[in-house]
């Protein structure tokens, strides 16, 4: 297990499929984790790790949530960057 | 000016609802032997220990302003040490020791305006949604259509008069927030007029393959109009839930004259007696016709009379129509049988008779 | 003050009879600017018969993905204190109990920083404060949680968790609802302030099967109190209720036991107790003569949903008979492998229930580990058409 990506490098590849997706696509958090885990392999990144990470941008506003008729993540509206 | 000093707490959860317990609860938590309603609107609950609990149930709009919060919490103070609690359905319950205090506090509430009643045989609180007070795909208003019908049958909050308990729930659209589909008598907003695509912001505003994908139909196809990338809605298939507004907010339902309530009966969630079961189909449409609703009271109290004078003593809307068939139901209701009422969905055939098991009626 | 007062003509047509009228309560409000605008504009909607809300937005506290509703007036040139008119809701404490001084703390904190206006309570269980802007959201989530309190439950999430009165006060209750609520609710803080789901998941607790909270036909997990032992008699008392003559013995009570258990011989009540099948019918009518046996535990049942999208379901049992514990540990672990599967599994905006019947109740089992049982359903299939699977290539694992 210690070649485990760590929490920050799984954080910063969600904020990079959720940017490519802006106003493409919605993605709820489960796409992207699971994006997450194909990316990186089952052995090297778990669920639980991308719920960390998911938490981390979140906390720090580099992602929010949206809801249409279901919740997906996003990237702030440009006003609040 | 924000309080930036404390550090930001996240996921305390509720506060524990054991501090806003009166001591008397706290002594007799799990302990209670029986309960009885003394008279409309008190409720007796007697401990093994003998201790006895008085709660006063009191009548709210549900919606409600800080100063009647602030004026409940006096009420509170003032007779039973600053207890009360409110129930699932929109009522606020004054919980009290002293028997002594019940008919001051049963005046008081009368007096401020929130009468006490909604106990055992009776008509509660209707549960409700928001409405036109605060909801984007409300097809009627909520809280009027609920105040016009209560007032109309408040004489069966205050006694109890009824066969049986008479639940009413009111839903403004089919996205049912109040979940109304097993009431005795249940009014839904509905919408009947073909969804409207704003075609110029859809390409901005929606992802097109989940608003296909949202219908449940499959009534919305992809389309170009004007050049745009869009969706068009084939006429026939749509069934008017809302589905596609709900993910899509460039399509609109909503329309003045179209939009209007649906009536349902004969729903329970309770077990007694007989199992749990929906609401089913009575009206297929009344108008909206606000400030009162004329239209929708005269319904309901229609079945609401047709059900006191004809179920018997415990018997559940759904019960009593269950032991004398629907077509009797469509009698004694005077409410025409329509091809509306004959389900087209999933399951459908289910409600489909399927036997020679029928009251026939002797030929005149 | 600059502010107009809104002529509210077909409003005011509510605030006579009998019956509490919200229209009074919003006036009582009107002193804020946005209540008074509320007003007008609800008035509008009154004239024009539509609604003038717009869909949410992109609206809430840092971190969460769920307790705030956006809204936005589609009229907000005519009535521009109320443009913005936001939903906070409140995750209320278990039972709905309060002490006037915590109401008191809640009126003052959204007199500061909302409209003034709420529902006591919201229809999935929280204190719904109606009204705000954008601005306003975090200072009063940060007050609220000085005050003890935090944020409900919305979007793809484990809603709020609700529960019937239970232990407090009812004498049916057959496990501690306000417990287990409250333990469920702060066991599963991060699944409902993070919404990682296909589609909302309601969880409610009733203590009996008379089902006080509705939770059979609006939770996704509906844990409703039972017994498996005998009901307790109290032959006098029952005497007391026939000498009393508020029912029939025969007609109203034995005759509508929906398995037939009982018998009235005029003198003495005997249940068939392995026939009943616990309705809660005869003890609703003699409180103080018949009560629930004393082996209790509760019914696990799931699905439960309003039509949106593939019609209304009610929920039907995946445990027939559970002893509700501390630390709930059953509970909880059934709960998370039904999350585990869905939220893998699910499509979005698909319940539970739905899930379910997409993937068949038996192929559900299975893969959350537990065994099937006639209790389950209402009779075997008949029609036979049945996915066999190849025993034999499994017989190894
Ligand atoms: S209202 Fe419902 S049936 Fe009609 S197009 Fe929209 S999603 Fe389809
Ligand atoms: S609880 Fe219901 S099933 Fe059991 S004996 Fe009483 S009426 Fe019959």
């Amino acid at each position: 297990m210690s070649d485990q990506v760590t929490v920050d490098e799984v954080a910063d590849a969600m904020f990079e499929l959720v940017s490519e997706c802006y106003g493409k696509k919605n993605l709820k958090p489960m796409d992207v984790t699971k994006a997450m885990i194909q990316k990186f392999g089952e052995d090297k990144c778990s669920k639980q790790l991308c719920k960390e990470a998911i938490r981390k941008l979140m906390d720090s506003g580099r992602t929010i949530y949206s809801y249409v008729g279901g919740s997906y993540m996003t990237l702030p509206p440009p006003a609040a960057k | 000016m924000a309080v930036e000093t404390k550090e930001r707490r996240t996921d305390i959860g509720p506060p524990h609802y054991e501090q806003f317990l009166p001591p008397v609860i706290k002594k007799n938590y799990g302990k209670w032997k029986y309960h009885e309603i003394v008279k409309p609107g008190v409720l007796l609950t007697v401990a093994e220990s003998g201790d006895k609990l008085y709660s006063v149930r009191a009548a709210t709009p549900r919606l409600m302003s800080i100063e009647s919060i602030r004026l409940f919490a006096d009420i509170a103070d003032e007779f039973c040490g600053g207890f009360l609690r409110f129930t699932s359905r929109n009522n606020v319950e004054f919980l009290l020791t002293d028997e002594s205090k019940i008919d001051p506090l049963i005046a008081r509430l009368k007096k401020e305006g929130y009468p006490v009643g909604g106990m055992g045989p009776s008509i509660t609180n209707i549960v409700h949604t928001q409405g036109w007070v605060h909801c984007h795909s409300a097809a009627s208003d909520a809280s009027g259509v609920v105040k016009a019908l209560m007032d109309e049958l408040f004489p069966h909050f205050e006694k109890m008069d009824l066969p049986g308990k008479l639940r009413i729930a009111f839903a403004c659209c089919l996205n049912m927030c109040g979940a109304v589909h097993c009431s005795d008598i249940a009014i839904l907003g509905v919408h009947t007029r073909l969804p409207v695509v704003s075609h110029a912001k859809l390409g901005s505003m929606c992802e097109i393959p989940t608003t296909v994908a949202s219908c449940p139909t499959g009534a919305i196809r992809p389309a170009t109009v004007d050049g745009k990338p869009s969706v068009e809605v084939i006429a026939e298939q749509c069934m008017f839930c809302s589905n596609c507004f709900t993910v899509c907010p460039a399509i609109s339902l909503s329309d003045a004259e179209k939009d209007g309530c649906s009536i349902w009966v004969g729903g329970k969630v309770s077990n007694a007696r007989q199992e749990p079961m929906f609401s089913k189909l009575a009206i297929p449409y009344l108008p909206n016709n606000p400030p009162r609703w004329p239209e929708v009271v005269a319904a309901v109290k229609n079945l609401v009379e047709v059900y006191a004078k004809h179920a018997r003593k415990f018997e559940r809307m759904g019960e009593w129509i269950g032991r004398v068939g629907w077509p009797k139901f469509f009698e004694l209701t005077g409410i025409p049988f329509t091809k509306y009422h004959i389900d087209d969905f999933t399951h459908a055939g289910e409600s489909f008779k399927r036997s020679a098991h029928l009251r026939q009626k002797k030929g005149e | 003050m600059a502010d107009q007062k809104r002529e509210t003509p077909r409003l005011d047509q509510l605030e006579s009879g009998p019956w509490p009228s919200f229209v009074k309560e919003l006036k009582k409000s009107r002193k804020n600017p946005m209540t008074e605008d509320l007003l007008g504009q609800l008035e509008r909607s009154y004239e024009d018969k539509v609604v003038h809300w717009k869909h949410g937005g992109l609206v809430g506290v840092k971190g969460y993905g769920g307790g705030v509703i956006g809204r936005y007036s589609d009229v907000a040139a005519e009535f521009p204190k109320c443009a913005e008119f936001h939903t906070m809701r409140i995750n209320q404490p278990a039972g709905w109990f309060y002490t006037s001084t915590v109401l008191r703390k809640i009126c003052d904190i959204w007199e500061k920083h909302g409209s003034g206006i709420t529902n006591m309570h919201g229809s999935t269980g929280d204190v719904i404060l109606l009204g705000t802007t954008t601005p306003e959201l975090e200072p009063t989530f940060q007050e609220l949680t000085a005050a003890g309190f935090d944020l409900g439950g919305s979007g793809s999430a484990m809603r709020t968790p609700s529960c019937c009165c239970g232990m407090s006060r009812c004498e049916w209750a057959l496990y501690d609802t306000m417990a287990l609520t409250h333990d469920l609710t702060m066991t599963f803080q991060d699944e409902m302030h993070r919404p990682a789901f296909p589609y909302k998941f309601k969880i409610k607790c009733s203590g009996c099967p008379n089902d006080c909270v509705a939770s059979i036909a609006r939770a996704d997990m509906s844990i409703i109190g039972t017994w498996r032992d005998d009901i307790r008699i109290d032959q006098d008392a029952v005497r007391a209720y026939v000498a009393a003559g508020t029912f029939d013995m025969s007609a109203d009570v034995v005759d509508r036991c929906p398995t037939r258990c009982m018998h009235w011989d005029g003198k003495k009540l005997g249940i068939d107790d392995s026939n009943c099948v616990k309705c809660m019918h005869c003890i609703n009518a003699m409180p103080k003569a018949l009560r629930p046996g004393t082996d209790r535990g509760a019914v696990i049942l799931i699905g439960s949903k309003a039509p949106i999208m593939g019609g209304a379901l009610l929920s039907s049992v995946i445990v027939p008979f559970l002893k509700i514990e501390t630390p709930y540990d059953d509970i909880k672990e059934v709960t998370q492998a039904i999350w585990d599967l869905w939220a893998e599994h699910g499509k979005n905006r698909e319940r539970v229930g739905e899930f379910i019947q997409r993937i068949g109740l038996g192929s559900f089992l299975e893969q959350i580990g537990l065994e099937p049982c006639p209790e389950m359903v209402m009779q075997p299939r008949t029609n036979p058409y049945i996915f066999y699977e190849d025993e034999s290539e499994n017989a190894e694992g």
